[in-house]
This record gives structure tokens, C-alpha cells and sequence, in this order.
């Protein structure tokens, strides 16, 4: 079953660019975990591990990502800028701070 | 939606649910069995939208969890039949008893849950277990308060 057991991700079709990457990975962690609430296999699926250590350069992928599917994805911001900006408030609240800060930086 | 939970959980298949909710990323099961809807409820993690009672043991444990019950006033309940003057929430727990889910118990004696970020579904309260949530491991009730029925159908 996929939620419990996602070891192992699909391999990764050849020349794939860092968009098509992340959809990948995006895709197999939000099939994977959607329906879970402990954020340590949230955030340790392997597919959202291997999108964390993708770096800064993902960042305004997945800053556009929540502009149009608000979602828990944004517990990996922090994990790769290094901190949140501020806010109070729910994952929404968290959610806006992150597309502010995305946008005072040009990348959303 | 409901092909991706049948898929998830196998008994869906069998016995009647329906979707009651759009997904919501603000709360979880864990904070709609609490009745607050605005919050990420559990023991551990660094998000910093993610809550547990301040009081509440910090530990993934049936025990931790029956104890945040406990401090909404919820006692341990023999089983999961609906009691009139009582409403009840049931905690699923993996094979190794780190809980997994809850489902609150709705007026009807069916139950109610929030699937992580994905929407609440009404069903039947063993049709959740299997692989993902494990099984029922704990039972909890507490009398209705007064002026306020049981949770009604959606």
C-alpha cells in the first residue's frame, strides 16, 4: 500500500528537467502521504526528502505550486531557505508568508 | 477523490461512505475528532503550525493521545455502540501501537474522519482499518454537553 510502504520511487525517466522532476516526486509524495497525519513520514517520504535536497533551485517550482494547490508542501520551505518568514497562524497563514516572501523576491 | 480512498482503504469498497468535506491543509484527524478545525494536531514535528496541548505528553503514544482526550473530557469507553447522552471518538493505532488516526462518532452512530490534508469522509468506523491506519485501538466517550447535540450528520 502505497501510503505505508513507499520505499522505493518509480526510477527516473532520462533528460528530466527540474520542473518535470519535481511533478514526479510531487505526484508520488502526495498519493503516498495524503491521507496521513504524523508530519515525520510527511516529511520523510522518500520523494519529499529527495525534493528538499534539490535545493534553492526548486524553490520558486514549489512557491508556484502552492500559489495553485495550497498544501502542506509548504513544510518543506523552511527545511531548505533555512527558516520561515514570519507569520501567525494556521498552514494557510504560513502558506501566504511563504508566496509574500516569494514575491518581494521575485520568484513567484 | 473516492477511487484514490478505495484504493487506500481496501473495505471502501464494500461498505457506504461519502465524501463531507473538501480537503482542508489546516487541520487533521486528530483536531476534527478534537472539534477544532483550525489547528495541525500532534505530538511531534517542527512545523511551527503543527499543535499539541501545552499539558498533553509529547510522545506518539495511544497513551499520550488518550490523555489529550482525557483533558477534553473523555473517559475510556467499553466499545464503539452509540450511546444516547454520550458522543465517542475511536483512535486507530498501527501494529505497534503508534496511533494513526481518529474518527469521532456522529449522531447517526456512524463515524466521521479528516484523511490528513485530504478531505472528511462519513463511514463505517472498521472500514478505515488496514494497512495505512492499522485498527481500532482505543475507544473514548464523554457526555454530550448540554445545549449542544451530537454531532449531526452532515
Amino acid at each position: 500500500m502505497a501510503a505505508t510502504s513507499a520505499e522505493k520511487l518509480p526510477a527516473a525517466p532520462p533528460a528530466e528537467d527540474m520542473e518535470q522532476r519535481f511533478r514526479r516526486l510531487r505526484g508520488q509524495w502526495s498519493w503516498d502521504t495524503r491521507v496521513l497525519s504524523d508530519p515525520a513520514k510527511i516529511m520523510g517520504h522518500p520523494a519529499m526528502r529527495e525534493i528538499i535536497a534539490m535545493g534553492n533551485e526548486v524553490v520558486p517550482i514549489i512557491l508556484r505550486d502552492l500559489r495553485d494547490q495550497p498544501s502542506l508542501l509548504v513544510w518543506a520551505l523552511p527545511k531548505i531557505v533555512g527558516a520561515n518568514p514570519p507569520f501567525e497562524g494556521n498552514n494557510d497563514k504560513m502558506i501566504e508568508a511563504w508566496l509574500k516572501w516569494g514575491r518581494d523576491k521575485g520568484l513567484v | 477523490m473516492s477511487d484514490y480512498l478505495r484504493a487506500l482503504f481496501p473495505e471502501l469498497r464494500t461498505t457506504p461512505f461519502r465524501l463531507t468535506s473538501p480537503s482542508d491543509r489546516n487541520y487533521n484527524c486528530i483536531g476534527w475528532a478534537a472539534d477544532d478545525t483550525n489547528n495541525w494536531w500532534w505530538p511531534e514535528g517542527d512545523a511551527p503550525t503543527i499543535y499539541w496541548p501545552p499539558s498533553a505528553p509529547r510522545e506518539l503514544t495511544l497513551a499520550a493521545f488518550g490523555a489529550v482526550f482525557s483533558m477534553l473530557g473523555y473517559t475510556v469507553a467499553v466499545d464503539e455502540s452509540h450511546e444516547p447522552g454520550f458522543e465517542k471518538v475511536a483512535l486507530f493505532a498501527d501494529p505497534d501501537g503508534i496511533p494513526t488516526d481518529a474518527a469521532r462518532q456522529l449522531a447517526s452512530g456512524r463515524w466521521s474522519s479528516k484523511l490528513g490534508e485530504a478531505e472528511d469522509i462519513e463511514h463505517e468506523l472498521h472500514a478505515l482499518a488496514g494497512e495505512v491506519y492499522g485498527a481500532v485501538a482505543l475507544i473514548l466517550k464523554r457526555p454530550l454537553v448540554q445545549g449542544r447535540g451530537p454531532i449531526p450528520d452532515s
